[in-house]
């Protein structure tokens, strides 16, 4: 463990390049591919470092001269999802989340508890994520690498509920979803569309996706959306000419840059998540139904996800504005709204109407959750060497700052034993659920035979 | 030359694996050359389709889009991967 605590404290840069190398060995890659798979992430981690660096010293600033002039009070920047990833994967959690997550897969398998094969396991960061939030608010490590394994379990299960209707809707045959952040909102989802059955008149609305796709497909596009939404800081900060086109420029800049650099840590991943793939593989390929867990990203293209996300992203900004008690300047991950909704789909049937209400409440209450914990994402950020600039500057993102599962944890472990214990039951509870319906479904699907 | 588009939900995640599984088969073929590869967003497809031989998308293209689409599916589950790669060549007369 103080071996562990070293190599942490080394900071995400150095850290990650020799954990993931070490991975790599012990899973059975080469040395040469091993230490450049590290050293991807390394330049993955400087590269978000820099863009971040930008962000925050032009926006931060700029936040702050838009609650002098305008009394706009939306001082924590939404940095985005690269940022949350790399602060998870910084953490002692983080830095042990994808051995924890390959046996909590492997004995969920064993034990019948879930049908999915997760083989994204650059996905792991979500579970990583919450446990890194517990580690932080609770100060116990050994807390935050339960919260993040009951995490997975809960997100496990419901991938597994949630597979029929993603092979309905979604096309996507033998494929289900354990996506941290995209399952998180299931739940929520299901009770709110339960509840709109009720409401007459607002049960019947239909909308057509296409045609919403093509009034709002600008938002689609990172480089001009965040040069728009650059330019409008700039004035609504009082900026000169110069300075709002800078603002303009450097904004759209940042939009573009975040991503290609979280696609460094991702393709230094890849020979990591291969080789996961075949170890898991190796030992479960003799059973009855098997899903294999993907990125939610393979849901996006339905049309009802896009036209829905597109519609959400200038409304997210004027609920920023207007939601009492938010102080988040949604900015980074306004392109990762369609993540919220994609397994939204086939529990509203793919209705717009429906899917896009769903979306404003988890957006509204979501800008909340990212307030309340952005102290302590902020501070986990500083402990994974982020430059945070400092004074008043807080920062968060959607994904997933805004996460209602992260953040229950994070509360909910606070109490600590009380906390904990209700945790394990919830988790464990719906994990015996799961492995009744599936021995159901094992004998079943025998008796057909 | 011929010029492939690889789309998924966000233009990072899925199609970079889908990219680098694809560059590696096509590599072991001798073919890799003959191609460049550009990713994209899905929902930037519509505007960026037209200047491709082809799509592969790791998730639902619009109809609207006119070049032909593969799905790249198998190249994240490693399902039918060898054959999707076939086809790839096969429709681009690689």
């Amino acid at each position: 463990m103080a071996m562990l605590d070293y190599i942490v404290g080394l900071g995400a840069q150095i850290m990650m390049p020799i954990i993931i190398t070490i991975f790599g060995l012990l899973l059975g890659t080469k040395l040469g591919k091993s230490v450049r798979a590290g050293l991807a992430v390394g330049v993955g981690f400087v590269g978000l470092n820099l863009v971040i660096g930008l962000l925050a010293g032009n926006l931060g600033p700029a936040a702050q001269e838009m609650v002098k002039r305008i009394g706009l009070e939306l001082t924590i920047i939404d940095v985005g999802w690269p940022a949350a990833a790399a602060i998870a994967f910084a953490s002692t959690v983080g830095a042990l989340i994808i051995p924890l997550g390959l046996v909590i897969n492997v004995l969920m398998l064993a034990t019948n508890t879930t049908q999915t094969v997760n083989i994204d396991i650059w996905n792991y960061w979500h579970f990583a994520f919450t446990g890194a939030l517990v580690a932080g608010a609770t100060g116990s490590t050994a807390l935050g690498l339960l919260a993040a394994g009951l995490n997975m379990i809960i997100i496990m299960v419901i991938a597994d509920l949630t597979a029929p209707g993603i092979e309905k809707y979604n096309g996507l045959q033998g494929v289900s979803l354990p996506h941290g952040f995209s399952a998180a909102f299931v739940p929520i989802a299901i009770v709110v569309n339960k509840m709109l059955d009720y409401i007459p008149g607002i049960n019947k609305i239909q909308i057509d996706a296409e045609d919403l796709q093509n009034k709002f497909g600008v938002f689609g596009e990172p480089i001009l959306m965040g040069t728009v939404i650059g330019l409008l800081i700039g004035i609504g900060a009082g900026y000169d000419l110069k300075g709002i086109l800078g603002m303009g420029i450097t904004l759209g800049s940042v939009l573009v840059l975040i991503p290609k650099m979280a696609a460094m840590l991702m393709e230094g991943l890849i020979p990591i998540s291969d080789a996961a793939q075949e170890f898991i593989e190796k030992r479960f390929n003799n059973r009855g139904k098997v899903y294999i867990g993907l990125d939610s990203a393979v849901g996006i293209g339905h049309p009802v996800t896009l036209a829905v996300s597109l519609v959400l992203v200038p409304m997210t900004i004027i609920i920023a504005a207007i939601l009492p008690g938010n102080k988040v300047l949604p900015f980074a991950d306004l392109a990762v709204i369609p993540f919220a909704l994609v397994m939204l789909v086939p529990i509203t049937k793919g209705n717009v109407f429906r899917t896009f209400i769903i979306g404003v409440l988890i957006i509204s209450f979501g800008l909340l959750i990212a307030t309340n914990l952005a102290p302590l994402h902020t501070e986990m950020a500083i402990n994974a060497n982020f430059p945070i600039p400092e004074g008043a500057t807080m920062i968060s993102s959607i994904c997933d700052g805004a996460n209602p599962l992260s953040w229950a944890f994070t509360r909910l472990m606070e109490l600590e034993v009380v906390g904990a214990v209700l945790l394990i039951v919830v988790a464990l509870g719906m994990a015996v659920y799961n492995r009744r319906r599936i021995i159901k479904e094992n004998k079943y699907a025998q008796a057909q035979v | 030359m011929v010029k492939i588009l690889i789309a998924c939900g966000t233009g990072i995640c899925t199609s970079t694996m889908a990219a680098d599984k694809l560059k590696r088969e096509l590599e072991k073929r001798g073919k890799v050359n003959k191609v460049v590869i550009t990713q994209c967003k899905v929902a930037e497809l519509v505007s960026k389709a037209d200047g491709y031989d082809l799509i592969i998308a790791t998730t639902e293209v619009s109809g609207k889009v006119t070049t032909p689409v593969i799905s790249g599916l198998p190249f994240l589950t490693g399902v039918g991967m060898g054959k999707v790669v076939d086809e790839i060549i096969e429709k681009l007369g690689l």
